[in-house]
């Protein structure tokens, strides 16, 4: 490791305009695009070829988003396969730890070391369930060849074609899936109905957790603890240490969070935003063509006692009778990186009479993630491959592939074709 | 239902029907609240919720270990402090130990249940939550007996609502420094159950008995030290009074409590309290109270306005605790034997009465010791010589019978020569002192290194007596001239020449002889 980047306040939202150091004195070039959130810095610095690779954490879509606004590699595993021991945690259940490198190769040489089985963790996923995942049937046991793809079947999800899609970004969508077909997959069209549900759960599970995992932040045993002496009220140690240590985004999700926890909330918000996630979870089932380790082995317990050739050979059966797809391509974000003087929270605009335009800034700060949130929820592997530049402004797009839980080869696979054809 | 008819029906003939009914309302509830109250207009309606601490070594969620009276904060990993980038491992030792708490007070183990987040901020929670079962907690169901061998002096059952495993917070010192309160994490993430009791109890002792009752249970089956004085049990009540055949009243929660003894006085004088408001035309207020031990009254604390919203929330770190029936299975076969079976088992097969028995098993392996000894002896002068003797001695050395030196070993020895008269009783109790001293003979062996033999060899007593009595001749006068208390004195002179090791019972056989 040579270093670690500075991040907005500790997640932060989809933008990353400023760091904690600078105290902007001089004016910042309101022309400049962001690195995108929240491992804006990570991306920013391989980008640049500051280093080999880097890694993030990514709740609702951290590592794919930057990725895409740099034009790097941003590799999200499936939720279990490296461990959160020693990430910072926000929302336990949505935290990936996540690759930004340059190239697919070294994604995967990274993901090799690091996703092994820690009994620190206690949502490692398990040896057991490891050596059956790797002995379930997948596109890329059945296929060598990069340039024959008559095997693969890739899947186009309806829903994420939304009307606030900028052009370039669809033609590059529509130019990754010619080059599919062009090597000969089947594109399916895919339905994933829970999908437009999948954003507002996404912001009342994550702030809810959020709020739990950052109790913790209180300056009585580690980190900023405000200086009392100048306050008038003693009992107020937690409220002033928290008010100066936490950004304005993070107090806004940390009160979003414990509100939705409320006795009275708890059930209208939180139970209903659990039971999407579950359909989200489903949908993607429905979909792949190969079966979820997870579910396989809660349905038939007796999976647990086979070999791995009987493992191998009862899932590529199941495999082939599904008319499911291997993987599915979409969008990363909605446009390229936005530009600074768009991206700055309400606090510093200068006309705070503003109010309607302050609402719709927060809210606009959200849909960023619209694509790389159910990815989260469902704890699926998803990849951004930046595949093209956009005419207009000339700055990188990625494309998102996302295959079945615990198919990461299948995805580096696919991810491989993409880039060496952009 | 017997009595009751009975009492009715030869009522029936002599009283009129006003009276009937009272003495109806009256011997109905003989059967559920088996006290006399003093007024028989109120009725006690408590439950009790027991924190016990487990007997694992390490904490529920973090290996470090569990302590008591350890030098401040030298038992506390990340985990316990909750630095960022920490997560929970769960002990499965205290695991073991709450489903077998939850086996030994009969309750139905659940094969699934799942940790909650309870959430709010105080310094001694370093996390801002605690980690508990709220939704799904590992025991559901449960029931202690009390009878005559607790104490009671009649059968009455407390059922069990639900024990679920939780972690213990650090502790706040508040009066040591002025201005300040001093955070000790020793004790955060120590693992404990939580056992929630139905409202089941009428008075103070049947609450009191509850108590102790749970304790001794717990301890023996080795899932908690059950102290109240050490910590290792807290217990709080609830309390509410109401009159007979109307509903039950508001309850008030009283808390802090650190003795049995505290908790039956507190009980009393809440109960007091609540009838006195409701006789004065007040309603009780649902609130949590303190107990204040030199006032003997009980003092509020916080009210239901400002009980706090702890935003129950499933933890997401932790999947949910699956067993299977395998498991409990074999737990439920190493249970060792239960404190009522203990009891009536001992005391018939050894014939020793309930209160040696209840000695006995309150120290931890205070019975097993005794079924050790007792082979091949007399029961009773083995449990005398252990709770009389034994325990005595121990502790006056302020020495934790679970570090006594004494193997059984040893204590039969000494019992084996008291009882064939080669020494007496009080050298008996030398030698068990020189034992506790860390001598490691048994004591025949000391007996014979030492010359402590008791001097029963009649023709040597005789030849002692003899001499006593020529050497003591005004002495001799007295005690023909009448006065009777000399022959203690000759007894005593004997004893004297002998070192005391002459056998008493001897020398006054001989001296009554001779005199």
């Amino acid at each position: 490791m040579i270093s670690s980047a500075n991040m907005y306040s500790a997640f932060g939202p989809a933008y990353n305009p400023h760091t904690i150091i600078s105290d902007q004195k001089e004016p910042i070039d309101q022309e400049l695009r962001v690195a995108g959130g929240s491992s804006g810095g990570s991306a920013a610095a391989v980008a640049s070829g500051m280093c080999f690779a880097s890694l993030g954490s990514d709740t609702g879509g951290s590592i794919r988003l930057p990725a895409s606004y740099c034009g790097v590699i941003g590799f999200k595993p499936s939720y279990g396969q490296c461990s959160r021991w020693g990430l910072v945690a926000y929302a336990s259940s949505l935290d990936t730890v996540g690759i930004i490198t340059r190239n697919v190769h070294d994604a995967q040489l990274i993901y090799d070391i690091i996703s092994k089985y820690d009994e620190k963790d206690p949502s490692s996923l398990p040896p057991k369930l490891r050596s059956i995942n790797s002995s379930l049937a997948s596109f890329d046991k059945t296929n060598s060849n990069f340039t024959d793809l008559s095997k693969l079947r890739v899947g186009i999800p309806q829903e994420y074609y939304v009307s606030e899609l900028s052009d370039p970004i669809k033609s590059l969508w529509k130019r990754g899936i010619s080059l599919l077909r062009s090597y000969g997959a089947t594109i399916v069209s895919v339905s994933c109905p829970s999908t437009r549900y999948a954003l507002p759960a996404y912001y009342i599970l994550a702030p809810a957790e959020a709020s739990s995992n950052l109790a913790r932040y209180d300056g009585v045993r580690y980190g900023h603890r405000s200086d009392m002496d100048s306050k008038q009220d003693e009992k107020l140690l937690y409220t002033h240490t928290r008010s100066e240590g936490f950004g304005e985004e993070v107090k806004r999700r940390i009160l979003l969070g414990t509100y939705t926890l409320t006795a009275g909330s708890y059930n209208n918000y939180f139970i209903y935003a659990q039971r999407i996630r579950k359909m989200v979870q489903s949908d993607f089932d429905y979909v792949f063509r190969r079966p979820n380790p997870l579910h396989l082995v809660k349905n038939e317990s007796s999976f647990c006692n086979c070999n791995n050739d009987e493992i191998f050979e009862i899932s590529n059966k199941l495999r082939k009778e599904s008319h499911g797809v291997d993987v599915i391509i979409t969008p990363v974000a909605i446009s390229t990186s936005p530009k600074v003087k768009d991206s700055l929270s309400s606090s510093f605009l200068s006309n705070s009479d503003n109010t309607k335009s302050l609402d719709d800034s927060f809210v606009n700060a959200y849909v960023n993630d619209v694509f790389t949130i159910p990815a989260n929820l469902a704890g699926i592997p998803a990849i951004s491959v930046p595949f093209g530049i956009s005419p207009i402004d000339g700055f990188p797009i990625g494309l998102q592939l996302m295959t079945q839980y615990g198919d990461e080869h299948t995805l580096f696979y696919i991810s491989k074709v993409l880039e060496n054809n952009k | 239902m017997i009595i009751k008819t009975f009492v009715t029906t030869y009522l029936k003939k002599t009283c009129n029907e006003r009276f009937i009914s009272k003495i109806k309302r009256n011997v109905t509830f003989y059967q559920y609240s088996t006290h006399l109250y003093k007024s028989n207009k109120w009725e006690t309606i408590i439950g009790l919720e027991v924190h016990a601490q487990l007997n694992s070594k390490t904490k529920l969620f973090s290996s470090s270990s569990t302590s008591f009276n350890e030098p401040v904060n030298t038992n506390v990993s990340v985990i316990d402090a909750a630095f960022p980038g920490t997560l929970p491992q769960l002990n499965t030792k205290c695991v073991e130990l709450a489903v077998a708490a939850s086996l030994a007070l009969s309750g139905n183990v659940q094969l699934v249940s799942s940790f909650d987040r309870k959430q709010y901020f105080y310094p001694d929670l370093p996390p801002g939550y605690q980690i508990t079962q709220h939704y799904a907690p590992i025991s559901l169901g449960g029931k202690i007996f009390l009878n005559q061998l607790d104490g009671l002096e009649y059968d009455t059952m407390v059922r069990i609502k639900q024990i679920q495993l939780e972690q213990d917070t650090g502790k706040s010192i508040h009066d040591i420094v002025p201005g300040m309160t001093l955070i000790d994490l020793n004790r955060a993430g120590t693992g404990l159950i939580e056992i929630v009791t139905e409202p089941d109890m009428r008075t103070s002792k049947e609450a009191g008995l509850t108590v102790k009752k749970l304790q001794s249970i717990l301890r023996t089956i080795g899932s908690s030290d059950g102290n109240m004085e050490e910590g290792s049990l807290r217990c709080d009540v609830n309390v509410s009074v109401h009159e007979h055949e109307t509903p039950y009243g508001t309850r008030c929660e009283i808390k802090n409590l650190n003795s049995i003894k505290f908790l039956m006085a507190a009980i009393d004088v809440e109960i007091e309290r609540q009838i006195k408001e409701l006789e004065n035309g007040n309603k009780i207020v649902q609130e949590t109270r303190g107990f204040d031990v030199l006032k003997n009254k009980t003092f509020r604390l916080r009210t239901k306005e400002t009980a706090t919203d702890y935003r129950y929330m499933p933890e997401p770190d932790l999947s949910p605790l699956i067993l299977n029936k395998d498991y409990i299975t074999r737990i439920s076969n190493n249970l060792p034997e239960l404190p009522d079976d203990l009891k009536t088992r001992i005391m018939k097969q050894y014939g020793i009465p309930l209160h040696d028995v209840i000695v006995l098993m309150n120290e931890t392996g205070g019975v097993k010791y005794f079924e050790e000894a007792v082979k091949n002896r007399n029961p009773q002068h083995v449990s005398n010589w252990i709770t009389h003797e034994l325990f005595g001695l121990l502790h006056a050395r302020n020495i934790k019978f679970s570090q006594n030196p004494v193997s059984a070993l040893q204590l039969g020895s000494v019992i084996d020569c008291v009882d064939n008269g080669d020494i007496t009783g009080k050298v008996g109790k030398k030698i068990i002192e020189k034992m506790i001293s860390g001598d490691s003979r048994l004591a025949s062996i000391i007996i014979q290194d030492e010359g402590l033999r008791q001097l029963s060899d009649i023709n040597e007593l005789e030849k002692i007596c003899k001499n006593v009595i020529l050497q003591n001749p005004e002495q001799l006068r007295s005690f023909k001239g009448g006065k009777q208390t000399v022959f203690a004195w000759f007894v005593g002179q004997v004893m004297n020449k002998t070192k005391g090791q002459a056998n008493p019972k001897l020398v006054n056989e001989i001296l009554r002889k001779l005199l």
